[in-house]
């Protein structure tokens, strides 16, 4: 919102405040000032009108120039002022700031020498002097301008015009008077209105003009007001109305428009001038719009419009579509001479759905949507009639139409200055909590007494429909009372606050801390990825569930199911780089699809990247799959899992990322948790332009799995009698996985042992294949730990269980104790 | 038979220092006082000694047998020396680098977040999460933002498709989308739904806008946000709260000032600036750095608190302007790019 310093000083005493002042007033009371295009002269004293006598060049610098320059004899008649300009000619009238000047920057003038000769003051360009520009020579002042003359008196004019963010809460702020309103507040002056000449006096009856107005969908239009003018004469606007309509940017187009878009931008109410000759049957319809009719706007497109849409219409066709925008063949022309002009009050929510529908917005809708002022349509309708009259000439004719009342508006809030204070938490007269009411229009109509001092009962503005509740007045006395004054305090001590941090960022905490301590580089990608790319990970079902219904770029349109997408990103950025980086980790979102279903899950992933051409003086054993494997079992410990108890199974389905043979999955997400851990497929890395083996895991948690993870540990006791142990190979197919084995091992020799002393442990230790052993075959080596509780087992004991061990593994039959 | 002890002492110091192997020591050990070694087979020979020698036999036997024994002893040292050494190799070159993974590194947004949570948990806040994919009610409505209010327009907001189904995050209302949250007070709202106040929590987390990227905007980002609520809350409390995360983040000399502003969910509200004139790349004396303000008893009543008894300040910011603003980093796409060189000057 562009707001004109000439023209709201029309409705408020902005004298002798400088810019700057201006700036912080429009940021203390809350419209934040994104830019400040100055053409007018900041108030300047010592800098005078003086006229340049001689020129002669210094003595001792080639670019430099003595000028003689008289500025009149209250200021001392003639002065020896050096210059560098070009154009510091004889004859020239030039601003001159006298020692004592202070110029914008700060930039204080004062007598002195420059290379040795005596400078009595500065001659001014107008960058100097805050106009803004390049550097290019003086300011040459032309006429005969009075020597000695303040500058400020030589050069009136110009204008002052600050961009202002303003909020949706404040529609009452979209005009010069708004914001005039709230300057005058914060500098507690009066607010002048334009005084307003028209009071409904028709003359004569034109129904030829305008024969009647129909209002069929009152509930979006309260109140419709239609005035007739006669014989107007189209040009151009005067060349006041052009320059501030110039100034705020907008493009003057002819009286007519002119009128409406300068009453909108002065009081906010937006306005509509119709070409009578052109309102078919001479009848103004406000109506719903009906599906599929269409309308060419101003713009030149045409729109298709629907039922939920408030059309303004003559008996056949579509005008305008209401407080948005007119249509082509409704408009003022050159050949226009009798007009009606609209103002009317539309319901904001039917002009911001229609506007959104449309995906169009104009001056109008932005105003209309946010709420205008409901009581002062008509009177920004007698304004607009007066300027048109002034402007275009022609005389108002009847009958008068009026559809809808002007809505009447009272609202009264109740307040005690002891609540304001409460919530300020500082201390703040009533006096000035009363001055801050009143200096925003807010009177105290009504006063009473309470146990916690006077309640006030302030009236609120019909163009203040954001104050509804006491709070509101808490806002509205401390923007008055100045934001900035908020005083100091101590950070109060935390009450007893029960609870810890969530389960989520402790896991990612400590996950995290976990990778970077294996020297992991943690990074940071994005969430949303292309299509395409998911096609490695998921399936074309899955992809079509994680899409974003409006997707801003094409390769951001879908939710990752996976981390290790961003993980791959981040390696090949820096192989290309040159970088020499082997582990990255991330910890963030992950979305996985079931049955249609999508699950916003908390994950945590890692790869290890191989690459041949890292070398280093000394060898290490390359990372492999029981790398990863380890890296994720603490991992899911950090999550509350225990991934040794999990069955592992080979990665299958869409998820062709995975190597087969050489990656591993665990858990369901019906269970809440999933784990994909091994050797990334070596086409798709190399697809994906990494160089290589990269080794990868990644972890998929429900939030509510780890919420119910952790619980009170309890001790166990251990004994302290020694172990017995007894080593044991057994041969089986080759397919066969040794997990399988292990486990079908101890549950043999937990039965053996009996209650007699416990199976502390079965371990793997070798695996071999190879000579010895018959083909497909491969031996499995297990260590196993037999223990009591209260006593040393006797080598009797215990091998009478390690023989029956062996005894039931023979009678399996699908594995042998090897000799 | 002294001849014969006086011989075998004479031998073994030369045959034991002969001795490099652990196998060939016990051999030679063996030899000597072994069961059929040689000392053994004298002292066997002590019954034959006539009665009245025996006593000065015997100290020379014992005498002998002490005197080979400490060579063995010494012997073995020197092998067991010689295996260490053995075992030991060649000096190191302490100079060469260690070829395993240097140092790993965390993200200078997670230190970020890290940091400001550990000065929050000092004002007694614990972090708090919540689902990036949102319904409408939980990011708009119940922040006193209804679907026809014109501040909905300044969140750009990425939709999900009407069928789209997301498990644990369920609709108030059939007809409401899904989406990805704007901001994190989406989060506020799921924690006041969990339980009574007082509440003291943070909200740190991912958020989305549909946007354009650049260097200064990023259709994902992250956002940290702080809600507190109880009885008798000011806007002097709050104040308080953000000087003293800003000093204990910035250095005591760090300001920071309220400008009147407008967000739906609170009343009043105001965005923050602060003046840091000691860090990089802070030319204007005060930047923005975000919004705050009195929790709007609108939220309260969407809530179930009752917004005659309870008041409260929510207070958020963005996370990658504050790392900018400490590190002095000029594009916020170096965050997402993990260029190492980048991620290796915060650790």
């Amino acid at each position: 919102m562009k707001i004109s310093l000439n023209w709201i000083k029309q409705y408020v005493a902005l004298d002798g405040v400088s810019t700057a002042e201006l700036e912080h007033a429009f940021t203390f009371l809350g419209f934040e000032v994104e830019g400040v295009v100055s053409t007018a002269l900041p108030p300047l004293t010592n800098v005078v009108v003086g006229a340049i006598r001689t020129r002669t060049k210094h003595p001792n610098a080639d670019k430099l120039s003595v000028c003689t320059v008289d500025v009149g004899p209250a200021h001392g008649g003639v002065r020896t002022i050096v210059c560098g300009a070009h154009n510091c000619d004889a004859g020239n009238f030039v601003p001159v700031a006298l020692p004592g000047a202070v110029l914008p920057g700060d930039f204080k003038i004062k007598q002195s020498k420059i290379r040795g000769q005596t400078s009595d003051g500065m001659l001014c360009s107008p960058d100097e002097l805050g106009l803004g520009g390049e550097h290019a020579g003086l300011l040459l002042l032309s006429g005969q301008p009075t020597l000695g003359q303040p500058i400020n008196e030589t050069l009136h004019g110009g204008d002052t015009v600050f961009d202002l963010e303003i909020t949706p809460n404040r529609p009452d702020a979209l005009s010069q008077m708004g914001l005039a309103r709230e300057l005058a507040a914060w500098f507690r002056q009066p607010v002048a209105f334009p005084e307003i000449k028209f009071h409904n006096q028709t003359h004569g009856e034109r129904p030829d003009i305008l024969a009647g107005i129909r209002v069929e969908s009152p509930e979006d239009c309260p109140l419709y007001v239609g005035i007739a003018v006669a014989g107007v004469k189209v040009g151009p606007s005067p060349a006041w109305m052009q320059e501030r309509l110039t100034a705020v940017g907008l493009r003057p187009i002819n009286n007519l428009v002119d009128v409406g878009n300068y009453v909108m931008l002065e009081l906010g109410q937006p306005l509509h001038v119709f070409d009578a000759k052109k309102i078919g049957g001479r009848q103004i319809v406000v109506r719903r719009a009906a599906d599929g009719e269409k309308l060419t706007t101003l713009d030149g497109k045409e729109r298709q419009l629907n039922r939920r849409m408030l059309v303004i219409a003559d008996e056949a066709k579509p005008l305008v579509i209401a407080g948005l925008m007119g249509g082509a063949s409704a408009e003022v022309d050159a050949g226009t001479t009798d007009i009606v002009l609209e103002a009317a009050y539309f319901r904001p929510q039917s002009i911001r759905w229609t506007s959104r529908r449309l995906g169009l917005t104009s001056d109008s809708a932005y105003r209309f949507e946010r709420g205008v002022d409901p009581h002062g349509t008509l009177e920004a309708a007698r304004r607009a009639i007066d300027l048109i009259l002034a402007t275009a000439g022609g005389t108002v004719v009847g009958p008068s139409f009026q559809v809808g009342g002007d809505r009447p508006w009272q609202r009264e809030i109740k307040v005690t200055p002891a609540f304001i204070r409460a919530r300020f938490g500082f201390d703040v007269s009533d006096d000035a909590i009363r001055d801050a009411l009143r200096a925003l229009n807010l009177a105290i109509v009504g006063e009473s007494e309470t146990a916690t001092g006077p309640e006030w009962t302030v009236d609120i503005p019909s163009y203040r429909g954001d104050l509804d509740r006491p709070i509101d007045l808490v806002e509205e006395v401390l923007r008055i009372h100045g934001t900035d004054k908020v005083p100091p305090a101590p950070c109060a001590g935390p009450a007893l606050v029960d609870g810890d941090d969530d389960p989520i960022a402790v896991f990612n905490r400590r996950a995290t801390d976990y990778l970077v301590g294996q020297s992991f580089h943690e990074v940071v990608n994005y969430t949303l990825r292309s299509q395409q790319e998911l096609s490695t990970w998921v399936s074309a079902a899955s992809a079509e569930e994680l899409a974003l219904a409006n997707p801003f770029v094409d390769d951001q349109s879908h939710l990752r199911p996976t981390l290790v997408l961003g993980l791959m990103d981040s390696l090949k950025l820096n192989q290309s780089r040159g970088n020499a980086v082997a582990r990255l980790c991330e910890t963030g979102r992950v979305f996985m699809e079931h049955n249609g279903t999508v699950q916003e899950c908390v994950g945590v992933a890692f790869l290890i990247c191989e690459n041949e051409k890292d070398r280093a003086w000394l060898p290490r054993a390359q990372p492999d799959f029981y790398t990863v494997k380890r890296h994720m079992e603490i991992l899911a410990g950090a999550a509350g899992l225990t991934l040794a108890a999990q069955e592992l199974k080979p990665v299958t389905g869409a998820f062709w990322g995975w190597q087969p043979g050489q990656s591993a999955t665990a858990g369901e997400l019906t269970a809440g948790w999933t784990a994909r851990f091994g050797l990334l497929n070596p086409a798709m890395v190399r697809a994906a332009g990494v160089e290589g083996r990269v080794w990868a895991g990644m972890l998929a948690i429900l939030p509510e799995k780890l919420t119910a993870a952790g619980g009170h540990r309890r001790y166990q006791p251990f004994s302290l009698m020694p172990a017995a142990l007894r080593d044991l190979a057994l041969v089986v197919e080759a397919a066969r996985h040794a997990g399988e084995v292990r486990q079908q091992l101890l549950a043999v020799a937990r039965t053996a042992a009996g209650t007699a002393f416990a199976v502390e442990s079965v371990e793997v230790f070798d695996v071999y294949t190879g000579a010895g052993l018959p083909a497909g075959k491969k031996s499995l080596a297990f260590a196993l730990s037999f223990r009591s509780q209260e006593r040393t087992l006797t080598d009797d004991e215990v091998n009478t269980v390690f023989q029956r061990i062996q005894k039931d593994i023979a009678a399996d039959g699908t594995m042998a104790v090897r000799a | 038979m002294q001849d014969l002890l006086t011989a075998l002492l004479a031998k073994a110091p030369a045959e034991l220092a002969a001795l490099t192997t652990r196998a060939d020591f016990e051999a030679a050990k063996a030899r000597y006082v072994g069961p059929n070694g040689e000392l053994t087979a004298l002292m066997k020979q002590m019954g034959a000694v006539p009665k009245e020698q025996r006593p000065a036999m015997g100290k020379l036997i014992n005498e002998a047998k002490a005197q080979l024994q400490a060579q063995l002893d010494a012997t073995l040292a020197r092998i067991g020396d010689a295996e260490i050494a053995a075992q030991l190799g060649p000096a190191v070159d302490p100079s060469l680098p260690s070829p395993d993974a240097g140092p790993g590194t965390w993200h200078p947004l997670t230190l970020v977040r890290e940091e400001m949570c550990r000065i929050l948990r000092k004002a007694g806040f614990t972090v708090v999460e919540g689902p990036e994919v949102e319904t409408e009610y939980y990011c708009f409505d119940a922040l006193n933002t209804p679907a026809d209010h014109p501040a909905r327009d300044a969140h750009d907001t990425f939709y999900f498709p009407e069928r789209a189904r997301f498990a644990g995050v369920t609709k108030k209302d059939p007809e409401e989308k899904y989406l990805l949250r704007t901001h994190t007070s989406s989060v506020q709202i799921r924690s006041m739904l969990k339980g009574p106040p007082p509440l003291r929590v943070v909200s740190p987390g991912r958020v989305y806008r549909r946007d354009t990227s650049d260097a200064t905007h990023s259709a994902n980002f992250h956002q940290i946000e702080c809600l507190y609520v109880d009885k008798h809350v000011t806007v002097r409390d709050l104040k308080a709260l953000l000087d003293y995360i800003f000093a204990s983040l910035l250095g005591q000399d760090t300001k920071t000032r309220f400008r009147p502003h407008y967000f739906s969910y609170t009343e009043p509200s105001f965005e923050v600036d602060l003046s840091a004139k000691h860090l990089p790349k802070v030319n204007k004396a005060w930047i923005e750095i975000g919004g705050c303000g009195i929790v709007d008893p609108g939220v309260f009543e969407a809530v179930g608190y009752d917004p005659e008894v309870w008041t409260g300040y929510a207070f958020g910011m963005g996370l990658e302007r504050l790392a900018m603003l400490l590190y002095g980093i000029d594009d916020i796409r170096y965050f997402y790019q993990n260029d190492v060189r980048f991620l290796k000057q915060f650790a």
